[in-house]
């Protein structure tokens, strides 16, 4: 591998031919990161809003109404971060040619597909003014018709990246189960913001311990992936350094949100803890995305 | 020579132009949708490299990109032995690869008491330069085809992996996915492009561009049965003359990982060239992640459900 | 090629690439057979596959070691000594193949008393200093011949016992007995085990039952010693009774594709068509009678001996024929205008009264005595040795008329050389004429294995391009019209010379030279079927007697035939054809016994017929078709009828194989070892440190170095990678190649890089006595030095490929190689000179700049008039 002008030397290194690794690198970068999260956000948002909606109706629909039309803006731009990192974005409807179950992309393209007109007609009624409620079983219809392609698009992310062959990701076993637990949690820290903003106190209180759990519960599973790719992370940073990254992640994304959500519950707690979340999860997400190019020179 | 060839038949007749911009637009929209006679089904072809005999002349390389008309990669001097093309790439469908292996230790000084002529004769080369021409695998189980979500790449009447270059759409499934690291995505297009295994010339009764031009037969090919039994016959004929170190890679499935339609015969462990010592495909794991994203999705769920019911 | 010719006959090589399937053994030296043959060796390559072995002898460990079964690393410059290793292995331990030698090479022949081998000093006896050659004793290498009682030479006389201390093979034994394997390491750098190795492989591969093949190339031609170096590979060939036979033989691999063509036809200066002497002005040349009595070997004489041992060439063997060659050769050329009253236009011929070959005239050119040159298909200004000279001396032309496809070093040198130089000061007339690519034009080419092939026209070439042969013709016929009325008696030739080749078209067609070239009966108007038919009294023409036979008929061209009837293992007889007659491995008569019987069953290739009473086999004979073996020739019998049953070399006057060569080579009868010109180290194995007859020509910017000095402790080799071709004019230009070697390099050894501190991939640079450039450094254990007297060798490893002009630029190694001429054959010594290396980087007044790369054809739109599943698969397309 080559930066500018220095060159390797001929015998092939511990890392066999020409120092290089034996796979090539697909360019999901800045873009693949951002859509991980939207693609949480969204998905979460939904459900959480979809499955608080039918536990508690009375207590979260009014916020669950404004929350489809939230997750459909965000869909829109997870859509778009999709088809603008493909090479070729005009071709994007060829994804609906096939269904192949054993391609996990194909698989998310459905799915996405499947869950984004339930949650545009549940966005679209709930977007209505006030009478037109005799929707409002439609609207319930098409929420639960939406959640099992919502958590499949949550679910496939993860997977496509843990099922292929690039050092780190494919041995990143609990990937899917981080990405889609963190898209629970962010869901909730969505709804959490929405709730405290738009006033409903109920809602915020029976949210706030929510967050609180799932942040754990997140935190567990993103442990459980960190072990998964230990080996690869200690091919570039040194255990010091490894340390220090999870002890600030730690800081930042779980212990202090759980401060700011245990510490107060007015609306500049809740959205500073939402933001702490959205930060951190965002920087894991960049992690992961640069976690098959590591070891080897940034090309 | 591996193949007969046969005198070009006739082409297929070409579609008619479409007259007009908006023909031309809904043609475009509606043909990747289309579905054509499936083609009828043919004994299975591929590669049998012997990497014994390339002579790293880089025949292949440059036969390959006159007859597919792909542009040169750029002009970059790696100082790395002979191998200026380094990978391969989506402009890229051959690439040779050169390992020099010399030990550090002084050559045998000068005959001692327990000389011996046959000895002498038969003494092994120091020293080696190993040389081999790296293509797409043709894996009868590609990773590649089945990460594919557009159905771009398929396994073509002949069982190779072909990508349809009208449906690509640049998704990079293919690129993460191969263990071989063969596929890239072009810039100049946006789409992935490898060996198409001359998909054209197979077609035509031909035999690819790279088998036709290299000169020690190096790259064979021809029906894999064939192949692999002459494969075979020469690792036999090697282990009888001293090269005990001559393998096959890929003729035969293992645990992980299919056979490969382009296989190699080989006197060094696969990572010296490059190769995955033990490849595995990674579908093995797809059903355990999606339980366990899914049991995770469930377990945040029941939480929240616990927390929220009233 | 001298040395060849003038060991077995023809300076060409005697068996082709493909009969290489059928050797137990093949040595490749002096070549990198893979790298720079890589479609010829996929014959050793099948070799090996069938049982035999590649023994590959060279200074670096390149492709064609890779695959080699065995390599030993010699120093540059050192194979006579390593092959005079391998003589005196097979000489003491009489591994010779006795029934060949002693009937077929001249093993037996006496040695006059004069020789005395070499003495203390490491020449010959008779060397004189002031002319530089050895005529003191002119008759110091002849025969030791019978006198007749006329007192006229009769027979050399022999001994078929090898016993006599005056015949060849004692002689031979003598000559290399201190070339011990440990004398030979001490040189080369190999073990001594070494060449213990590599002989016996050949002496246990040599015989009745198996045959090995000798393959070499320019790293035996670009020597100082070249022509000998070939000399002790074919004496090893001819020990071992290898030649004429299937899996043996010498094979000369040329270094273009039909550069055996560009001899057998020659623009060469001192050359006519058929490998005849260009006369010389000289009284022995004087007359046309005076030309075909002195014979093919004239020149090879020694002092002003008027009837020495060269003067049985032109009496016996197949040279005696050489009256109808010549004439047949100035009557093609003269026409009707050649009569027996005018020598058939033998004045008209210009004499040679000076040496002209490429690197004399450009010397002159560089002192400002050329006025003009046409210049095609070639490029001096970069791949000529001692390159910068060369510059320098096209910049003292009135003008300069060139032509290539592209804009060449050569044609850029004066306003791109990176020596800076001001355009204005370059007084040279520049004219650029675009010429037609390969597959623009239809012709013959000759290759490597002597042989034709006619090749046809792809496209037509575009716009104002043209072939050469038709811009030659093109600029005949204006100067004939110019001369048309002309009374002076020097422009007479200009117009009787015969120019109507023009087909239907009225362009030149390249088929009616090769008709003439053939030849015809000047009466009958019909072709010749073969040399056989060539008069020398005016009523044959032929352009050139060995291809006589290619275009039997008016309507058939043997070029174009494409039979592919497999005779014997390896014989295409019906593909294309061969000269000379159509024989595509020389001297087969070799191939059987003495008295006609193949030596073995497995080595069968032509024998004799005793119930036809014929000459028969698998490949044309070399021999008179009805010549039994036991045919003894008259005491007086001359030419062709002057050569015995037994005896296959027939251009030779006595038929046999030569060991030891009478005449013919100014330095010597017997290979000797000298150093290179330029050497880093002393000569151990003999006094003479050089080759005293290399001819260095004089000039300020030739300046040689002192050998064992310390300025330049390195040597320098020089060579092609299988990635680019020559100069680069054909490869550079071309981004898919360039993109496979995308730039200049040097290769050297750790052991010299750790000396002078230069990792992988530095700039280092190189200089000699001639010049510096400057290139990055590829430290590879290829290159690994050997030990030569005690201390190691350094190598530099130089690519030929770059230079100034092209997509890829480079420094041109011919900036640091000198110009020297080895003393038989003209060549340069590339192989083998020395430099000095250290890091850094040169600070040029105008770098090198390379053109932007030239698109591939990018194929954005549908070809055209192409169907869509025949599309290209590597088209580029977006969008919907």
């Amino acid at each position: 591998m080559r930066t500018g002008d220095a060159l390797t030397v001929a015998i092939p290194g511990p890392r066999g031919y020409a120092q290089r690794e034996v796979t090539q690198a697909p360019a999901w970068r800045g873009l693949v990161a951002w859509d991980l999260l939207f693609n949480g956000m969204t998905t979460g948002l939904f459900l959480v809003a979809a499955i608080s909606e039918l536990a508690a109706p009375q207590v979260f629909t009014p916020v669950a109404k404004i929350a489809y039309g939230i997750a459909l803006i965000v869909l829109l731009i997870d859509l778009a971060c999709l088809v603008l990192d493909l090479g070729d974005p005009l071709r994007f409807h060829h994804m609906l040619r096939v269904f192949k179950l054993g391609s996990p992309m194909s698989v998310g393209t459905w799915c996405l597909t499947a869950y984004s007109v339930p949650l545009a007609a549940a966005a679209a009624i709930s977007a209505l003014p006030g009478g037109w409620t005799h929707l409002d079983g439609v609207r319930r219809l098409a929420v639960i018709i939406g959640l099992l392609p919502a958590l499949g698009s949550a679910v496939y992310k993860g997977v496509l990246l843990s099922t292929n062959a690039q050092p780190g990701w494919k041995d990143a076993r609990w990937l899917g189960g981080y990405l889609t637990s963190a898209a629970i949690m962010l869901g909730s820290a969505q709804m959490l913001v929405l709730s405290s903003v738009m006033g409903h106190e109920r809602a915020t209180a029976m949210l706030r311990p929510a967050l609180a759990l799932l942040l754990i519960m997140n935190l567990i599973s993103l442990g459980l992936l960190v072990a998964d790719v230990r080996a690869t992370l200690l091919r570039t940073y040194t255990r010091r350094r490894m340390y220090g990254v999870g002890i600030l992640s730690l800081g930042v994304g779980v212990l202090l949100p759980l401060g700011l959500l245990l510490g107060g519950s007015t609306s500049l707690f809740v959205v500073a803890t939402a933001a702490c979340i959205a930060l951190a999860s965002l920087a894991v997400r960049f992690a992961i995305i640069r976690l098959n190019n590591l070891g080897s020179v940034a090309s | 020579m591996a193949g007969r060839e046969m005198e070009v038949a006739h082409l297929p007749r070409s579609s008619d132009p479409p007259s007009g911009e908006l023909a031309a637009l809904v043609k475009r929209l509606v043909d990747p949708f289309r579905q054509g006679a499936a083609a009828e089904q043919h004994v299975p072809t591929g590669f049998y490299t012997d990497t014994t005999v390339c002579i790293g002349c880089k025949a292949c390389e440059v036969a390959c990109k006159e007859w597919n008309l792909l542009p040169a990669d750029g002009l970059r001097w790696t100082g790395n032995s002979y191998d200026n093309t380094e990978t391969l790439s989506a402009t890229s469908w051959r690439h040779v690869k050169f390992v020099e292996q010399f030990s550090v230790v002084e050559d045998p000084k000068v005959s001692s008491a327990g000389f011996s002529l046959e000895r002498l004769l038969n003494e092994p080369k120091a020293g080696r330069w190993l040389m081999m021409s790296d293509v797409c695998k043709h894996c009868v189980a590609a990773p590649c085809q089945q990460a594919c979500p557009t159905g771009a790449i398929i396994h073509n009447e002949f069982e190779n992996v072909f990508i349809q270059p009208d449906i690509c759409n640049g998704c990079s499934s293919c690129v993460a996915a191969c263990p071989f690291g063969v596929i890239t995505r072009s810039s100049l297009d946006g789409h992935s492009h490898k060996c198409t295994l001359c998909y054209d010339r197979q077609r035509d009764g031909l035999i690819p561009a790279c088998a036709k031009a290299c000169p020690t037969q190096s790259i064979q090919f021809g029906p894999i049965d064939e192949l692999r039994e002459r494969a075979r016959a020469r690792v036999r004929d090697l282990h009888q003359r001293g090269v005990t170190s001559a393998y096959l890679y890929g003729d035969t499935p293992t645990a992980n990982y299919s056979r490969l339609n382009s296989f190699y015969l080989l006197v060094d462990r696969p990572s010296v060239y490059g190769l995955p010592d033990d490849p595995v495909n990674p579908t093995i794991h797809m059903k355990g992640d999606y339980l366990r994203a899914i049991a995770s999705g469930f377990a945040a769920i029941v939480v929240l459900l616990a927390v929220l019911w009233r | 090629m001298p040395g060849l010719g003038t060991s077995v006959g023809f300076g060409a090589a005697s068996n082709h690439p493909r009969d290489l399937v059928n050797s137990d053994c093949i040595l490749i030296m002096g070549s990198n057979m893979a790298e720079s043959h890589p479609v010829g060796f996929h014959w050793p390559v099948l070799a090996q596959q069938r049982g035999g072995i590649v023994i590959h002898v060279d200074p670096r460990y390149t492709r064609t070691s890779a695959v080699a079964d065995v390599f030993v690393k010699i120093r540059a410059g050192t194979d006579i000594a390593f092959l005079g290793g391998i003589i005196r292995y097979i000489l003491e331990g009489e591994r010779y193949f006795r029934e060949y030698v002693v009937h077929y090479t001249n093993a037996a022949t006496l040695i006059a008393d004069e020789y005395r081998g070499v003495d203390d000093s490491g020449l010959f006896a008779g060397f004189d200093p002031t002319t530089g050659s050895y005529n003191l004793i002119p008759g110091a290498w002849e025969y030791a011949c019978e006198r007749r009682p006329d007192g006229t030479r009769g027979l050399p006389r022999t001994d078929p016992t090898l016993k006599d201390p005056a015949c060849v093979l004692q002689i031979l034994k003598r000559h290399y007995a201190h070339y011990t394997p440990e004398a030979v390491a001490r040189v080369c750098g190999c073990r001594p085990e070494d060449v213990v190795k590599v002989a016996e492989l050949l002496c246990r591969n040599s015989g009745r039952e198996r045959t090995s093949a000798v393959a070499y190339a320019l790293g035996w031609t670009q020597h100082s010693t070249g022509a000998q170096m070939i000399r002790a590979g074919t004496i090893i060939q001819l020990l071992l009774g290898n030649v004429g036979r299937p899996g043996g033989g010498v094979l000369a691999l040329r270094g273009h594709a039909c550069i055996q063509g560009s001899t057998d036809i020659p623009v060469l200066f001192d050359m006519l068509p058929g490998y005849l002497p260009q006369p010389r002005a000289v009284p022995g040349h004087a007359t046309l009678a005076q030309y075909l009595a002195n014979g093919k070997s004239y020149l090879s004489r020694r002092g002003d001996v008027a009837n020495g041992l060269w003067k049985e060439g032109a009496v016996r063997g197949g040279w005696s024929d050489m009256p109808k060659f010549a004439v047949s050769l100035l009557k093609a050329w003269y026409g009707d205008a050649a009569t027996p009253e005018n020598d058939y236009g033998y004045a008209w011929l210009p004499k040679l009264d000076e040496d002209l070959s490429e690197m004399s005239y450009f010397v002159k050119m560089h002192q400002g005595a050329i006025r003009g040159m046409f210049l095609m298909g070639q490029n001096p200004a970069a791949g000529s040795p001692n390159a910068r000279l060369h510059r320098h001396a096209l910049r003292r032309l009135d003008w300069l008329v060139i032509r290539d496809f592209f804009e060449t070093e050569s044609a850029n040198f004066w306003y791109a050389d990176p020596e800076g130089v001001d355009p204005k000061t370059v007084p040279t007339e520049i004219f650029f004429l675009p010429a037609a690519s390969v597959i623009e034009k239809e012709g013959s080419f000759t290759n490597t294995e002597r042989m034709l092939q006619w090749h046809e026209r792809a496209v037509p070439p575009p716009g104002d391009c043209r072939s050469d042969a038709w811009f030659v013709y093109d600029l005949g016929c204006r100067l004939k019209e110019l001369y048309r009325d002309s009374t002076h008696e020097r422009d007479a030739p200009l117009r009787h010379l015969t120019w109507d080749y023009k087909g239907i078209d009225g362009e030149l067609d390249p088929e009616r030279v090769l008709r003439e070239i053939n030849g015809y009966h000047v009466r009958e108007k019909r072709q010749l079927r073969g040399p056989v038919e060539l008069a020398s009294d005016g009523s044959t023409a032929c352009g050139c007697w060995l291809y006589c036979g290619v275009f039997p008929d008016e309507k058939t061209n043997l070029a174009r035939a494409k039979g592919d009837r497999l005779r014997g293992t390896s014989v295409y007889g019906e593909w294309a054809w061969a000269w000379p007659e159509n024989r595509r491995i020389l001297y087969n008569r070799a191939s059987a016994d003495p008295q006609g019987r193949p030596w073995s069953e497995r080595k069968k290739l032509v024998w004799w017929d005793d119930v036809a009473r014929r000459w028969t086999g698998h490949d044309v004979p070399d021999f008179e078709i009805d010549k039994p073996p036991d045919y003894r020739p008259a005491a007086n019998a001359r030419g062709i009828a002057a050569i015995a049953g037994d005896a296959p070399f027939r251009m030779h006057p006595d038929g046999r194989g030569w060991l030891y060569v009478p005449y013919g080579l100014k330095d010597g009868p017997l290979p000797i070892f000298y150093e290179p010109l330029e050497s880093p180290f002393r000569n151990t194995l003999v006094r003479q440190q050089s080759d005293p007859l290399t001819v260095v020509p004089s000039d300020p910017m030739n300046p040689i170095a002192t050998p064992g000095g310390d300025e330049y402790p390195l040597i320098a080799t020089s060579y092609r990678v299988t990635e680019h071709y020559l100069s680069g004019a054909m490869s550079r230009f071309d981004s898919w190649l360039c993109e496979l070697q995308p730039q200049m390099f040097v290769e050297i050894s750790f052991e010299l890089a750790g000396e002078r501190g230069v990792t992988n991939g530095d700039w280092v640079i190189v200089s000699s006595p001639r010049g510096a450039i400057e290139a990055r450094a590829l430290v590879t254990a290829r290159l690994k030095p050997v030990i030569v007297d005690g201390r190691p060798a350094h190598t530099v490893g130089l690519p030929i490929h770059w230079g100034f002009a092209g997509e890829s630029v480079g420094a041109s190694v011919n900036t640091l190689s000198p110009l020297s001429l080895d003393p038989n054959a003209d060549i340069h010594g590339a192989k083998s000179f020395v430099c000095q290396l250290r890091p850094g980087r040169l600070a040029q007044p105008n770098p090198p700049t390379p053109l932007p790369v030239a698109p591939i054809p990018v194929v954005d739109d549908p070809i055209p008039d192409t169907p869509d599943a025949a599309q290209p698969l590597g088209r580029i397309e977006r969008g919907w």
